[in-house]
């Protein structure tokens, strides 16, 4: 799939996110070690990679959660860090692993939490942000819970409550890392459908991490592999996951057949070889 | 995909939107004007009892009639103006300021155990008052010193508790932590003093259980300004204190600066405490109390938390006080006894825990 994109006045594409030279490090150890990585408006992307491979660290640089020792990220084409931070957060959302909230707060309540870089703290809402938590609530299929507390709520309804907070931002970028972590099977392909749903219909720009492969190259139309802080590979899924590729940095020997329902590849372990 | 520029989100719904309309509200948010206007009434009813209270009773129609100057006895009117409205009044507010530094504290560390005694800052600003008595010399130990030293006090105990929780970021289970420990070493270090200088019991000990008796304008006079300027803060960062509670990451996604937030936010819970406690002295557990109760009767939202919190720990106080007043007891006072009110903080974990147990329990089943 081309990447389609704003162009910028040199006529080159103007990407929505971009690493440039990323290096993140804990202490001597880098975890991200001269990342780069665009990401253009409109797309789909999912970071993909085995644990510890800095998946989760390259979503919070992006997210300006975690700020680079050396390298700079770009959104819209201005330096993330030098953006105030609700300038920053009107423009971008994300949602972290495994988020908390106190457990006597609604459903309408943590939505309405979204406007929180648009209207001040304490600040009335206004008629738009009710008219944007109303809609976050709808896309999620959320609204029937508004006054529901969220300790109430089952693990997939609490991740599309989650879902529907950061799309009350009203961002036209939305970042989520591992989003379908704790959920069976069925509520992960629901929040998997809702993600594609407003990549479609609302041209929403999404960089997510997902643990599942098969997931990833279903949902997404673009697999960025980490490996050990950097991109080892990136482009389409059918293009990416080769047996080559699982082995190398998953350490697995695996069987690539193709989707019957989607054509996605779609792969199949059968056998740990190990990693050096 | 050539729709999808155009179709970015602009916070229109989906579909035709049919005008504007509100969310169906939480039973918290429906309830939470009656419960307001409610305690609200509650706290209004027991100041009425409290100002009769003391070693003189007076019936609540002669304290109305006193308040407005037409009491029949002018002693009555004299003691209902000059002793009993500006300790009522103490009560009232410092039980307002321990309520509410009981809900920010347990917004920024998300642990429904913390407290205004957690942090240190009661603990801090008692053993400012003790080191005083028993070091300075003797005649500066004028009432309106006392207090401005438990500010004082309390103010550099938040300080060292939050520079020691830090480590590159402060964590809320570090924040609680560190205040936990300064606290237990301000309370170990307060009772040496007292045990070194065994006279000054009497005159110390009303700081470390809590007080309002013997109130009066002058304490007031040091209260108001801190309530003024506190009690606005703490509700004004109910915004704030609910985004951080959804986590640093969520909270700066947001588009907060959490660590900033969190610095602020405790600072504002430690002016509440310090305040209060620089007139009252350290009465326990109504910072814990009142805000449990609050939440529980209007859900977790800080924006209706807050306030309720302020208004429900001011009931207890004067509950409790009402209380203390009631049993009013001979107390040996040097060599003679006096009759005197229980302190206060005597009877607030007293009546307060039992209470809160069943509640516990009554959840439970």
């Amino acid at each position: 799939m081309s990447t389609i994109g704003r162009n910028g006045r040199d006529g080159t594409t103007l990407a929505a996110l971009r690493a440039a030279e990323v290096r993140v490090g804990y202490g001597e150890r880098a975890v991200l070690d001269g990342l780069e990585l665009d990401i253009a408006p409109g797309t789909v992307t999912a970071v993909v990679g085995p644990n510890g491979s800095g998946k989760s660290t390259l979503l919070k640089t992006l997210a300006r959660l975690l700020r680079p020792d050396a390298g700079a990220v770009f959104l819209d084409g201005a330096e993330i860090a030098s953006l105030p931070t609700a300038a920053v957060a009107r423009r971008l959302a994300v949602l972290p692993q495994g988020p908390t909230a106190p457990g006597g707060l609604t459903v309408g309540e943590l939505v309405e939490q979204g406007r929180y870089p648009h209207a001040g703290p304490l600040r009335m809402l206004r008629m738009q942000d009710h008219e944007a938590i109303r809609t976050a609530l709808a896309l999620t299929d959320m609204t029937t819970y508004a006054a529901r507390p969220l300790d109430g709520l089952s693990g997939g309804e609490r991740q599309r409550a989650w879902i529907a907070l950061a799309l009350a931002q009203d961002t036209p970028t939305l970042l989520l890392d591992e989003p379908t972590t704790f959920l069976d099977i069925g509520h992960q392909l629901e929040v998997l459908d809702l993600i594609r749903r407003l990549n479609r219909e609302r041209g929403l720009t999404i960089v997510l991490v997902l643990h599942d492969l098969n997931q990833a190259a279903r949902y997404a139309e673009r697999l960025v592999v980490l490996d050990r802080g950097r991109v080892v590979a990136d482009g389409a899924p059918q293009d990416v996951l080769t047996t080559a590729l699982l082995a190398e940095v998953f350490g697995v020997r695996a069987r690539i057949l193709a989707d019957p329902e989607s054509g996605a590849p779609l792969c199949l372990p059968y056998a740990v070889v190990g990693r050096d | 995909m050539e729709g999808r520029v155009i179709t970015r989100a602009t916070g229109r719904a989906a579909g035709p939107t049919t005008g504007f309309a509100l969310l169906p509200r939480s039973a918290g948010a429906r309830r939470f004007p009656a419960f307001l206007a409610g305690v609200g009434a509650l706290v209004i009813a027991l100041a009425a009892l409290h100002i009769g209270l003391g070693t003189v009773r007076i019936v609540p129609g002669e304290v109305a009639a006193a308040l407005l100057g037409r009491a029949a006895d002018p002693v009555h009117r004299q003691i209902v103006w000059e002793l009993r409205l500006p300790r009522t009044l103490i009560a009232l507010v410092a039980g307002a300021m321990l309520g509410l530094a009981g809900a920010l504290l347990q917004a920024i560390t998300r642990n429904p155990l913390a407290s205004p005694s957690l942090t240190g800052v009661s603990a801090g600003g008692v053993l400012a008052v003790v080191a005083w008595l028993s070091f300075a010399p003797a005649g500066l130990a004028a009432a309106g010193v006392l207090p401005l030293l438990a500010l004082a006090g309390g103010l550099t105990t938040i300080t060292l508790v939050y520079a020691l929780s830090w480590q590159g970021g402060s964590d809320p289970t570090r924040l609680a932590l560190s205040g936990i420990l300064v606290g237990a070493i301000c309370s170990a270090i307060t009772l040496i003093l007292l045990v070194l200088d065994a006279q000054r019991i009497g005159s110390v000990l009303r700081w470390i259980i809590g007080s309002v008796n013997g109130r009066v304008w002058v304490h007031w006079e040091i209260l108001w300004p801190w309530a003024l300027a506190a009690l606005p803060l703490g509700l004004l960062s109910a915004g704030a204190a609910n985004a951080l509670g959804l986590g640093d990451a969520t909270a700066a996604g947001l588009g907060q600066r959490p660590e900033r937030a969190r610095a602020a936010l405790l600072f504002v819970a430690a002016l509440l405490t310090a305040g209060a406690v620089a007139v009252v002295g350290a009465i326990g557990f109504i910072g814990l109390i009142g805000p449990h109760l609050a939440r529980r009767l209007v859900g977790d939202d800080a924006r209706r938390a807050f306030p309720l919190s302020a208004v429900v720990a001011a009931a207890i106080l004067l509950a409790a006080d009402v209380v203390a007043q009631a049993l009013t007891l001979e107390f040996p006072f040097g060599d003679a006894t006096r009759r005197a009110g229980l302190p206060v903080g005597a009877l607030t974990a007293l009546l307060g825990a039992p209470f809160f147990l069943y509640l516990m329990l009554r959840e439970e089943r």
